[in-house]
């Protein structure tokens, strides 16, 4: 089909802007860092046009749904608003750097969508549980917070790799001075986190509202609706203790990370317990 | 607020416990989503030592989410929430209340170089100007002039200081609505067979039959599938009925519950029911042929009076190969036990030699007869969850509430500034400081319009 062979291709062209952001803290040339982002532009363009297509191609198995009713589908649209919410904070932000610890996760979603073995790409109909109009809106509030989290890991791990290499002095290389300042990758972190707090929260609310409606309790303590509360709680801890007990920095990191080990279990590790929510295979 | 707080006071207003408590309830969550839970936890049961299961049992391992434990956690929490926030609410009321004063010396002590300017305008004229942009920028603004200088000041977002108690009132507000959903609310299940009706429905917690004060009618169930073998639909019609008069009929879809009377149908599963029919087709040597009606369990002597035939199982689809039953045939001789298909003539043609690789799905297995399932049409039962819930409105609200209080305290947020225009040497200096609690960097983009700004406007006026 036109559309998987499109995300394929958009799988390298991910690949490409994050070895071009590379090349732009190697070289420290701001021509790689614009080729970088052009590049990802171009590939969630083609993204957004596979996925058009793949939406439009369901209407004409007369199936009828968006693209967003199985794993594979979920797994590149997971990676689609990585790099959408990336953009647009690069854009805000007018900061570069972000993107080289960003795009290899969108990357390594698309390569796993495509390679691992039981993802099936094909568009299948929906089975009874999913025909509903809050597929939609609760796929696409939740997806949009775990990229927000996505972003605040990457910041996450940007952090540790800065304080790992020491303080500014001219032995550092140039990869570690062109990362933003501590005090902004905190601030950033906090932003992204408060973003995908919102969504988060959106998403459980439709989830809530979807499951009165199929499964009749607004709140059945089904693993992956635990498992979000899980999230939610983590992600309300820390920004409480940054609110409140003015944690920064380096504590913030680490919840980032820790908020998105959760954030992954929500997604994938739950398929390992029983549950309502198995619409992966 | 008063110093001297009790001990109890300051240890439900303190937001560690707040801390301590949310990642009590993530961990308890945790523990809920690995050990099997209710129902799932008697499969435990066997692998486990009894006088363990039963500890755990006892302790509400199984059943954690409504155990004591997680109670006394959400109790807990509830009372640090409440506590937390009228410690807290008055001293918001009094900032909310507190106009700020133009005159603020202090607010300036640590005014940067660079958020000053040096203009040789007089000073009245140049306060004005000043006063023009904050008022074009903030309602509310205060200015005071002095010997000393001219004190203005401006400041908007007041509001955002309550948006942390929205939150928290969303919070007690859920609590609310769970408790009357847990008080009031019932969680039921039935099955009802095709054609049947029921008038009480199963108590999912302890099994007890409530009745309803109305019966259910199930007319139909059907199930729709894809191409592929997937379900595309499962359907039940269902009649409401009140002192045998119709009173209402419905089409129950996965997805589009009924409510009736305060109660919620779901359509949640669904099965064969005993009761189904097949009509089978007894063909003997020499050429007599019978048609038969016959159901699972069914016992009858055959015509030539060679044994009796007894109907097993009717299966809708034995390995995709179509509806059949399986029977056995008792004569003085022998024992025979084997399938009838309906799409034998079918199943010969894509596999010629299956009867001589499986004997059991030969249908002339007992001489001198064949055997021919001529229809099969099995009876379905649909299983229903049946729930009420009053609480649910109160939760909506709650998640409404939730939403709104969130925006505001992540993207509003409260800004003061102040601006000194004074005497500075022989020049006149303004110099703009501000505060904002949640907002840095924003405060700080601020300043510089309010500087570029100014600098635009003094050119100008000159």
């Amino acid at each position: 089909m036109i559309n998987t062979t499109i995300l394929s291709w958009v799988t390298f062209i991910y690949f490409a802007a994050f070895v071009f952001y590379l090349f732009r803290m190697i070289l420290g040339r701001e021509f790689w860092g614009k080729l970088a982002t052009w590049t990802a532009l171009a590939g969630l363009v083609a993204q957004s046009v596979a996925l058009i297509i793949r939406w439009k191609t369901s209407y004409d198995l007369g199936m009828g749904h968006a693209p967003l009713s199985n794993f594979y589908e979920s797994l590149i649209f997971f990676a689609w608003t990585i790099v959408l919410l990336y953009l647009l904070m690069e854009w805000r932000l007018k900061n570069r750097s972000i993107g080289v610890f960003v795009l290899p996760v969108a990357f390594l979603i698309m390569a796993y969508a495509s390679i691992a073995p039981g993802i099936s790409n094909r568009i299948e109909p929906l089975i009874p549980a999913l025909q509903s109009n809050w597929l939609t809106s609760h796929v696409l509030t939740c997806f949009m917070g775990y990229a927000a989290f996505t972003v605040a890991f990457g910041l996450g791990i940007m952090f540790f790799v800065k304080k790992a290499t020491g303080e500014n002095s001219s032995k550092t290389s140039i990869f570690i001075r062109r990362l933003p300042s501590e005090y902004q990758m905190d601030e950033l972190m906090y932003s992204s986190t408060a973003l995908g707090f919102i969504f988060l929260t959106l998403g459980i609310v439709t989830g809530s509202v979807w499951a009165h409606y199929a499964w009749g309790s607004y709140w059945s303590w089904d693993p992956k609706e635990t498992w979000s509360l899980i999230t939610w709680l983590t992600y309300a801890v820390m920004l409480h203790a940054r609110q409140v007990r003015g944690w920064r920095g380096q504590r913030m990191a680490v919840m980032a990370i820790v908020g998105f080990g959760c954030v992954l279990f929500t997604y994938l590790g739950v398929n390992f317990l029983p549950s309502l929510h198995s619409y992966m295979t | 607020m008063t110093k001297n707080k009790s001990g109890i006071w300051s240890f439900f207003s303190s937001v560690q416990l707040a801390i301590v408590l949310l990642s009590l309830i993530a961990f308890f969550a945790l523990i809920g989503t690995l050990v099997p839970q209710r129902e799932a936890a008697v499969e435990l049961a066997g692998r486990m030592s009894p006088g363990l299961f039963s500890f755990l049992q006892k302790m509400q391992i199984f059943d954690l989410y409504h155990s004591i434990w997680f109670f006394l956690l959400m109790g807990l929490l509830t009372v640090n929430l409440l506590i937390c926030s009228l410690d807290r609410f008055p001293m918001a009321w009094r900032r909310f209340r507190l106009r700020p004063s133009p005159q603020n010396e202090n607010a300036f002590k640590d005014c940067p170089r660079e958020n000053t300017i040096h203009t040789s305008m007089d000073i009245q004229k140049a306060a004005d100007i000043v006063a023009d942009i904050l008022k074009k920028r903030y309602r509310r603004f205060d200015r005071k002039d002095e010997d000393k200088g001219v004190f203005l000041c401006a400041d908007k977002g007041r509001f955002s200081l309550f948006s942390v108690y929205i939150v928290h009132l969303s919070f007690l507000v859920l609590i609310i609505g769970a408790i009357i959903g847990a008080v009031f609310g019932i969680e039921a299940y039935v099955n009802i067979t095709e054609g049947e009706m029921v008038n009480a429905v199963n108590l999912r917690n302890d099994n007890q039959s409530l009745p309803l004060p109305f019966s259910v009618r199930c007319d139909k169930f059907a199930v729709e599938l894809y191409e592929s073998g997937a379900p595309k639909t499962f359907q039940s019609d269902l009649t409401f009925l009140k002192d045998n008069q119709v009173i209402r009929q419905g089409k129950l879809l996965v997805n589009h519950p009924i409510e009736h009377e305060g109660f919620r149908f779901y359509q949640s599963s669904y099965g064969v029911a005993p009761g189904g029919k097949a009509t089978l087709a007894l063909l003997r040597d020499g050429g007599r042929r019978d048609v038969i009606n016959v159901g699972a369990g069914y016992t009858f002597e055959l015509p030539g009076k060679e044994g009796t035939f007894h109907v097993l199982r009717m299966e809708e689809n034995l390995m995709k190969m179509g509806p059949a039953i399986k029977v056995v045939v008792r004569s003085k001789k022998e024992e025979v036990s084997f399938w009838v298909f309906q799409q034998i003539e079918k199943i010969l043609e894509t596999n010629p030699d299956i009867i001589q690789q499986v004997p059991i799905f030969n249908p002339g297995l007992f001489r001198p007869y064949t055997f021919t399932l001529v229809g099969l049409e099995e009876k379905y039962y649909t299983g229903l969850q049946v729930t009420r819930d009053p609480g649910t409105p109160v939760v909506a609200a709650a998640a409404l509430l939730l939403i709104c209080g969130l925006m505001l305290v992540l993207f509003s947020y409260a800004r003061q500034v102040w601006i000194r225009i004074d005497r500075d040497k022989d020049e006149v200096r303004i110099s703009i400081v501000g505060r904002s609690a949640k907002n840095k960097a924003g405060l700080e983009r601020e300043i510089q319009y309010l500087l570029r700004e100014l600098k635009d406007n003094l050119e100008n006026a000159k």
